[in-house]
């Protein structure tokens, strides 16, 4: 594995699932794929820590999972957002601009100086 | 709350993990293979990213659980499984676990429907009762707390204090629905009853004030759910009918809610009627607005920001004029100056009743505390006998634990695990508990003495009881399980782990403590059993004062069957004469008042022999027929009987003493009022005049003294004084002495009655036998129970000593087998092992003595003709607890004596 990619940041993996399945319903394989897809192989997520993430947010309610058949034509567990999952990633955006709004701010603030 | 219900689909949630990351590394595999890399270099690629699927799993579990759940969960399981490994051992903690649980839940149940359960009424926790602390110069009808009625319509005018107050009082009616009159439990309330308490009618409507008007004016009835129910077959249209109360019509108006079953527990009334109409209600009762008949108990409901204490200062002003007013306004200037004194001094008190009033409660409270906490103790020693067997088990498996320490479990781990042994225990037995709790609570329910006490009182397992039982469990549990939990931390682990396998010393001196206090707690339950047996073989053997055997006693009410006046006498001396003729009657007899229920006619005398003198407490009376004393084959030891010329005029009673027909009123007494208002001289000749009034003319003759008999209850040795009955004769209680077998003679007598009138209300039948068997129940139950206390108890400490000695027994083998080969007698061995069980009982003993003591005086009110602090019983107890508990610690110590030296210290 390249060492240009760094691990994900602590805590971000959660609101990224979420993020992902506000798309659409997905597999866990499927989150792990897209993951790497839209971090353009910059993130590395380790896949280990994907499934008690996903197990995680399920017990909060914040996904519901049902099971069906893939594009494979086997059956896979789907994960899917509830509406309180839903108002979770609207949270956890709004909170996540602000954090890197502010982070931002003090850079800048750097740079004039 | 998820992560409980995980717990039970456990399964469930394993499989479909599996098969998801089974899909997952099938999907990645295949990826890889289709980019190009072998399959075998495909997999470990695959397995690698996801970071071993053993660690996922695991990860994830713990999401599913939490941690501790977890391990908990998997705690259980192996308690579980170690636990079907020693049945024996589990047979027994769980039995002994379950006996306590069970004996505390059913005493609970019981004390928290008779005493703690709130009544269901708005905020009954504001409920107060109204009393009169003193003297009132009144006509008595009832027990306990008893006041007039206009008194409750004055309260009802304080309405600073009060949100309202209403009174009301229990009686027995003869009702005729449509078939046979029966005799009914029924209440006479204020109109101000149901709303007071916040009640609403499951049909038609209940008592209101419009019901509380003039006397008579209200004809009406509500019944209770559970009697519209039974006896009407929840008929709708049962509003508008009539019912018969004492042969007088009433409506029926409305049913009450089923949840409501009067505010007395023991006396479930099953029809309200409005207090305007108790004479009716109660026949020859017409005293209603009479100032000086106490009759109803008064309860009110305190207003929302006033305190007991406010309104209890704050009524005085009022309570102090209305007294003023009372000594104006009636013939209180009769009475003596010092009973003067004593009515203007009385105050009125409130105390909070939020479960309502209770004769029964109040008369049984403090002996269900007293078994309460007896269970509590048993309890305790049931729990400190599984901790013993848990110390001992510990030691058993101490390498176990050792090792699991060395492999790096914590502390804290391994204690949890010995808790949760405990707490499954607890569990199983708190289950086994909660099945045996209701058939105890049935057997109790037998020992309280009225019937109509069984028809509330319920014996089923509900949310309350099922609460305390968990919480009785868990604590048990854990007073069980800490003391070897604390236990297993403590040792090095180097030093457990070097010592050799089968002498680990841990949790001796602490299993010596438990053993110690076993003793001391079984020996406070002995001491009272042994207190309580005495009590009922002293009251048993003191007896009534009479012969019981072939005696029967029955009571008739022909007034609440609508005679009155020369048809009731007629009546009755039919009937009277009946069972004088039959065959199977050696002699009968009348009395007024009958005995050994509780119920008294008493009164104040005025004596007139030499000095004129006032009795200095009520005298027991009764009226009773010529030959009265010879039926029951009590003595007459001075004097005569009554003879038929002495027979009075009965309606005259109550107003002064009965004048015979030549003229001449007599009375006899018995041996305790001569012992002490003679001081053993002749009473003969000596005249009485009824109550303590300056003007009271003593001109009544003692002619006879007779052997002193219990009145109200066997305990009783009280001072007496009977009357000849009059001519007129009203409600009564027959004695009848009879050849045969009861069983004959009841049919006899029941032929008898039914012939004089097939409706007649007859209030109760039974042997004399019975009776007393039915006054003692208190007694019984208390000896009963606390003896079956004891004996478990006994059997605790019992095990538990056994335990230990046997324990110390296999400690010591090795060195027992060196002093044997060294020399040592078998009977010095016997004797070093003995000592340690002496020290233990001794030190049990030594604790017990003054906490039997200190304790004796919760029960000494329970008690008769013994002291809480008898040196014969508590001298008894010791010697069964030091014999029993030596014949326990012989058995080890005699397998000590046998230990071989050579096999010993090869043992090794």
């Amino acid at each position: 594995m390249s060492s240009s990619r760094f691990p994900i940041p602590q805590g971000t993996l959660d609101m990224l699932i979420l993020q992902i399945l506000s798309l659409e319903p997905a597999h866990g394989y499927g989150i792990a794929q897209r993951l790497e897809q839209i971090s353009k192989s910059v993130v590395q997520v380790n896949q280990g820590s994907l499934y008690p993430a996903l197990h995680r947010l399920e017990q909060k309610c914040w996904l519901k999972a049902n099971w069906k058949e893939s594009e494979t034509g086997r059956e896979a567990k789907f994960y899917s957002l509830t509406r309180s999952g839903q108002n979770q990633l609207r949270v956890e955006k709004d909170s996540w601009a602000r954090l890197t709004g502010a982070v931002q701010l003090i850079f800048d603030e750097g740079i004039a100086q | 709350m998820n992560r409980i219900l995980n717990w039970f689909r456990l399964r469930r949630l394993e499989g479909d993990l599996n098969r998801e990351l089974q899909y997952h590394i099938d999907r990645r595999v295949a990826d890889l293979i289709h980019s190009g890399l072998p399959e075998t270099e495909a997999r470990r690629r695959a397995a690698l990213e996801l970071g071993g699927a053993t660690q996922v799993r695991e990860e994830v579990r713990d999401i599913w659980l939490t941690r501790w759940l977890r391990d908990f969960v998997y705690d259980l399981r192996f308690s579980a499984r170690s636990f079907l490994q020693s049945p024996s051992f589990t047979a027994t903690a769980v039995l002994s676990l379950s006996l306590g649980i069970g004996a505390t839940t059913a005493l609970y149940s019981l004390v928290d429907q008779l005493v703690l359960r709130a009544l269901p009424a708005d905020h009954p926790e504001r409920l107060v009762l109204i009393d009169w602390i003193g003297f009132q110069n009144a006509e008595t009808l009832g027990t306990d707390n008893l006041m007039s009625y206009p008194i409750c319509r004055d309260l009802q005018q304080q309405k600073e204090f009060f949100d309202g107050v209403f009174c009301r009082a229990a009686t027995t009616i003869n009702l005729s629905t449509s078939g046979e009159p029966r005799l009914t439990a029924a209440e006479l309330v204020s109109g101000t009853y149901f709303s007071l308490l916040g009640l609403s009618p499951a049909l038609g409507r209940l008592l209101t004030i419009d019901d509380d008007q003039a006397p008579g004016s209200s004809p009406v009835v509500v019944l209770s759910y559970d009697f519209w129910k039974n006896q009407f077959g929840s008929a709708q249209d049962i509003v508008g009918r009539k019912v018969l109360v004492n042969q007088y019509p009433m409506t029926v108006v409305g049913v009450a809610a089923p949840a409501f079953h009067g505010i007395d527990v023991g006396e479930v009334p099953s029809l309200w009627i409005p207090a305007v109409m108790s004479a009716q209600a109660i026949p020859g009762f017409n005293t209603m607005l009479d100032r000086r008949t106490r009759w109803v108990q008064i309860l009110g409901r305190l207003k929302q920001n006033v305190s007991l204490a406010q309104a209890q200062t704050g009524l005085q002003p009022w309570f102090k004029a209305m007294l003023d007013e009372d000594t104006r306004r009636t013939n209180i200037s009769r009475a003596s100056a010092e009973h003067r004194r004593e009515f203007l001094a009385s105050t009125l008190a409130l105390t909070p009743a939020p479960q309502g009033h209770s004769v029964l409660r109040h008369d049984f409270s403090r002996p269900l505390w007293v078994l309460f906490v007896a269970t509590l103790v048993l309890l305790a020693l049931a729990g400190l006998n599984v901790a013993g067997l848990f110390l001992a088990r510990g030691s058993a498996r101490h390498r176990e634990v050792s090792t699991r320490l060395a492999l790096g479990a914590s502390r804290g781990r391994i204690g949890r695990q010995l808790l949760a042994d405990s707490v499954l225990l607890a569990f199983t037995g708190g289950l086994l508990g909660i099945v045996m709790a209701p058939v105890a609570v049935r057997a109790l329910i037998a020992f309280l003495p009225r019937n109509t006490a069984a028809a509330d009182l319920e014996a089923n397992v509900d949310t309350r009881m099922l609460l305390f039982a968990f919480l009785v469990s868990l604590a048990t549990g854990f007073l069980a399980g800490c003391v070897p939990a604390l236990q297993a931390g403590r040792k090095s682990l180097e030093s457990s782990l070097r010592e050799r396998g089968g002498t680990p010393s841990g949790g001796l001196s602490l299993r010596r403590g438990i053993v110690t206090a076993q003793i001391a707690f079984t020996l406070i339950l002995v001491v009272a059993a042994g207190l309580f047996i005495q009590t009922l073989h002293g009251l048993l053997a003191k007896g009534p004062g009479f012969e019981t055997s072939n005696l029967i006693s029955f009571g008739i009410r022909p007034a609440l069957n609508g005679y009155s006046g020369a048809e009731e006498t007629q009546l009755i001396r039919r009937i009277s004469e009946g069972i004088r003729n039959s065959g199977s009657t050696q002699a009968s007899a009348i009395a007024v008042v009958q005995l050994l229920l509780e119920g008294a006619w008493s009164n104040s005398l005025t004596i007139q022999s030499g000095e004129r003198f006032t009795t200095d407490r009520e005298v027991q009376m009764n009226a009773v027929t010529p030959g009265f004393f010879e039926t029951l084959r009590t003595r007459i030891v001075a004097g005569r009987d009554f003879n038929e010329h002495d027979s009075l005029d009965v309606a005259l009673v109550n107003q002064s003493l009965p004048v015979s027909k030549n003229g001449q009123r007599v009375v006899i007494v018995n041996e305790a009022f001569v012992k002490r208002y003679f001081g053993g001289r002749n009473p003969l000749g000596a005249h009485i005049a009824m109550g303590s009034q300056p003007d009271a003319k003593p001109d009544t003759e003692i002619i006879g003294v007779v052997q002193n008999i219990s009145y109200r209850s066997l305990r009783e040795q009280w001072e007496q004084a009977y009357f000849p009955i009059g001519t007129e004769l009203s409600g009564s209680n027959f004695y009848v002495r009879f050849r045969g077998t009861p069983e004959s003679a009841f049919r006899s007598i029941r032929g008898i009655l039914r012939n004089a009138d097939p409706t007649l209300p007859i209030t109760y039948f039974r042997t004399l036998d019975e009776q007393i068997d039915r006054s003692l129940n208190t007694e019984r139950m208390l000896s009963a129970l606390s003896s079956s206390f004891g004996t478990l108890a006994l059997l605790f400490s019992l095990v538990g000593l056994y335990g230990v000695m046997s324990f110390v027994v296999t400690q010591r083998r090795r060195e027992i087998g060196i002093r044997l080969a060294l020399g040592a007698t078998r009977l010095s061995t016997i004797w070093l092992v003995l000592r340690d069980a002496l020290v233990m009982i001794a030190g049990g003993t030594a604790i017990a003595l003054p906490c039997v003591w200190a304790l004796g005086r919760l029960v000494e009110s329970q008690l008769y003709d013994v002291k809480p602090t008898d040196p014969v019983t508590i001298l008894a107890a010791t010697l069964v607890l030091c014999s029993t508990a030596l014949g326990a610690a012989v058995i080890p110590a005699r397998r000590a004596s046998a230990v071989n030296p050579s096999d010993a210290l090869r043992f090794e």
